[in-house]
């Protein structure tokens, strides 16, 4: 039986490629847009999961990340005596301005942290080190806005608001959501650049003591600490990602991509594999003539699109691969994590059998006399 | 002669109200045990679905039909495969071969369909029977009419059923290959006891036939028996 469904789909070449380019196309458009979309999702939030930190302290009434307001430096003291917390540290992320060699201006979000706290720092770096931040006015920029920024390599020197800014390492794939390029500083650079007060800070990263209890800490903080929220690391991703997503065009239009994607995918490939199914139909009749059931027609059918749906995954998984690698370079990132690759198996495996169902209505209402016609 | 089919009062309508046309009216007739019956008349006549009823692939709007003693008029179709694979034959105009099988593998898929033990070589053995020993590996593409056809009588034998219903099977034939196929096809019923039906408009092979029936405008006209 699996050799009819195989052998009824080699046979016919070129029928086979238009199927394989059907169900690839649809594929590859559902990893692309979905790939977009957790892109998306991963950018927006991606200074918040890679801070290292548990819990985060903020002015109340944020909306984003990206969005804050000044607290006391002295809320930090505070922090520190909560039982629970390891460590609290002072931590800004601010919209300034970076002048160009043109003179012209470029925002960037200026990401000051505690050097030795280990929190909110940059990662994938890939020229020079945290240590290199020590220097004063030294700053971080991430390779892929080399070009946005004007930097010519280490040791570029610019102004951010004004003030010296020497450029002494790069990081690699730290996208900004914003048009803004995050630059990394230290926290007291960082207060300079941004015009903060020298008692004031956007946030305290909290790092909890082994064995704490976060959601504990966190309802300990928000009592003790007055005029602040506190996040878990988890709620303050959340809720950045929810207002990029939902509260711009950019998310609203990335979630319908992603859904128009999935939509199309499945035209395509119901499409395909309803096509491929009534080019058989022919046998199907004989089939049942023959005395086959209909359960083996069936199995023959889901078989072919199963193994259509298995070549084609094949195909469109490396082409979404090839894709995503050649998105690390580019501004949009699209991940390809292997939750999303398991469950676009899944997906192909259960858009092909969804079409075939709908052939198989087909093949069990077949006119009896087509099996006649010479 | 036991009878292997038996039909009494069958009439099949396509379509209701003003457009229904009525394909059979008021059939019945007998096929024997080791008898070959030819189904003679014009196009669009009703021999096709008196064929497709007899096998069991049309249900009639009335009437009975029974295939080896079993009424299969009122069968579900969770029911009718199984006889159609027990008791029936079929060998088709167009053969109606699977062209992304071999010829082996076309015999072979038609055992494979009675999920039961046949003796392995079973589709060997037909073949060679129906002259093909040279063609097992050969795809139909690489065929000819004739060879298509006795490729289709031995799939149609694979069950051993006691019913061979033949379309139209030497009408895409030369007269050398139609005679080939229709000295197979006598055989079965003459030295293997079989009940062959052969639809047909050939006139060269009606004297194959040990009965002659007539079907005109869905009715039979008359049944002379042949020389």
């Amino acid at each position: 039986m699996a050799n009819l469904a195989w052998k009824n789909l080699v046979y016919d070449k070129v029928r086979l490629s238009v199927t394989l380019t059907g169900i690839v196309f649809a594929l590859v458009l559902v990893l692309i847009q979905f790939g977009l979309f957790l892109g998306f999702l991963d950018t927006t939030a991606n200074i918040v999961a890679a801070s290292g930190a548990d819990l985060w302290i903020t002015a109340p009434g944020i909306p984003h990340v990206n969005g804050a307001t000044a607290i006391p430096e002295s809320r930090r003291y505070k922090a520190l005596s909560v039982a629970g917390v390891e460590r609290a540290e002072k931590h800004n992320i601010q919209f300034v301005n970076w002048k160009l060699p043109s003179g012209a201006q470029e925002a960037v979000q200026i990401v000051g942290f505690e050097l030795n706290s280990g929190m909110g720092g940059p990662w994938n770096i890939v020229e020079g080190s945290v240590d290199d931040l020590r220097g004063e006015d030294t700053v971080m920029v991430d390779e892929l806005y080399k070009e946005k920024l004007g930097v010519k390599g280490i040791g570029h020197v610019a102004e951010i608001q004004g003030k010296r800014a020497r450029v002494v390492g790069f990081t690699r794939a730290i996208r900004s959501f914003t048009t803004s390029p995050y630059v990394f500083t230290s926290f007291k650079n960082s207060q300079n650049y941004a015009r903060l007060g020298p008692d004031e800070m956007l946030f305290l990263l909290v790092k909890l003591a082994p064995g704490a209890n976060a959601a504990a800490v966190q309802k300990a903080l928000q009592e003790t600490i007055p005029g602040v929220d506190v996040y878990t690391n988890a709620e303050m991703r959340r809720k950045t990602q929810n207002y990029w997503l939902f509260s711009t065009g950019a998310g609203v239009t990335t979630l319908m991509g992603a859904a128009l994607g999935l939509l199309v995918g499945m035209v395509v490939v119901a499409q395909t594999i309803y096509a491929s199914t009534v080019d058989h139909i022919r046998e199907f009749g004989t089939l049942k003539a023959m005395g086959a059931g209909n359960g083996y027609v069936y199995k023959v059918i889901i078989q072919q699109a199963l193994i259509s749906a298995g070549f084609g995954y094949v195909l469109a998984i490396g082409a979404g691969y090839l894709v995503a690698k050649g998105s690390e370079t580019g501004n949009a990132a699209i991940l390809l994590p292997p939750e999303m690759a398991l469950g676009t198996l899944v997906l192909a495996a259960l858009m092909c059998i969804g079409a075939s169902v709908i052939s198989i209505r087909k093949a069990t209402t077949i006119d009896p006399a087509l099996v006649f016609k010479g | 002669m036991q009878n292997r089919i038996e039909i009494r009062n069958l009439s099949k309508v396509y379509g209701e109200g003003s457009t229904a046309v009525k394909a059979l009216d008021g059939v019945s007739l007998d096929v024997r045990q080791g008898e070959t019956m030819m189904l003679l008349g014009p196009s669009g006549s009703g021999k096709t679905t008196l064929l497709s009823v007899m096998g069991g692939i049309l249900r009639p709007t009335s009437g009975s039909v029974k295939v080896n003693g079993i009424e299969i008029s009122n069968l579900n179709e969770t029911r009718l495969p199984k006889v159609r694979l027990d008791n029936i034959g079929f060998i088709f105009q167009g053969f109606n071969l699977f062209p992304a099988l071999t010829t082996l593998e076309n015999v072979e898929i038609a055992i494979e369909l009675r999920g039961r033990s046949i003796p392995k070589g079973r589709a060997r053995q037909l073949l060679e029977a129906v002259g093909l020993g040279d063609k097992l590996h050969a795809y139909p593409a690489n065929l000819s009419g004739g060879q298509k056809q006795r490729v289709a009588i031995a799939r149609a034998l694979a069950g051993n059923p006691p019913i061979i219903l033949a379309d139209e099977p030497t009408a895409a034939l030369d007269s050398t290959s139609g005679q080939i196929v229709m000295d197979l096809l006598s055989n079965l019923a003459r030295q293997e006891q079989r009940a062959v039906v052969i639809v047909t408009h050939d006139a060269r092979v009606l004297h194959y036939g040990d009965r002659i029936v007539h079907i005109t405008d869905g009715r039979m006209t008359d049944l002379p028996e042949a020389a």
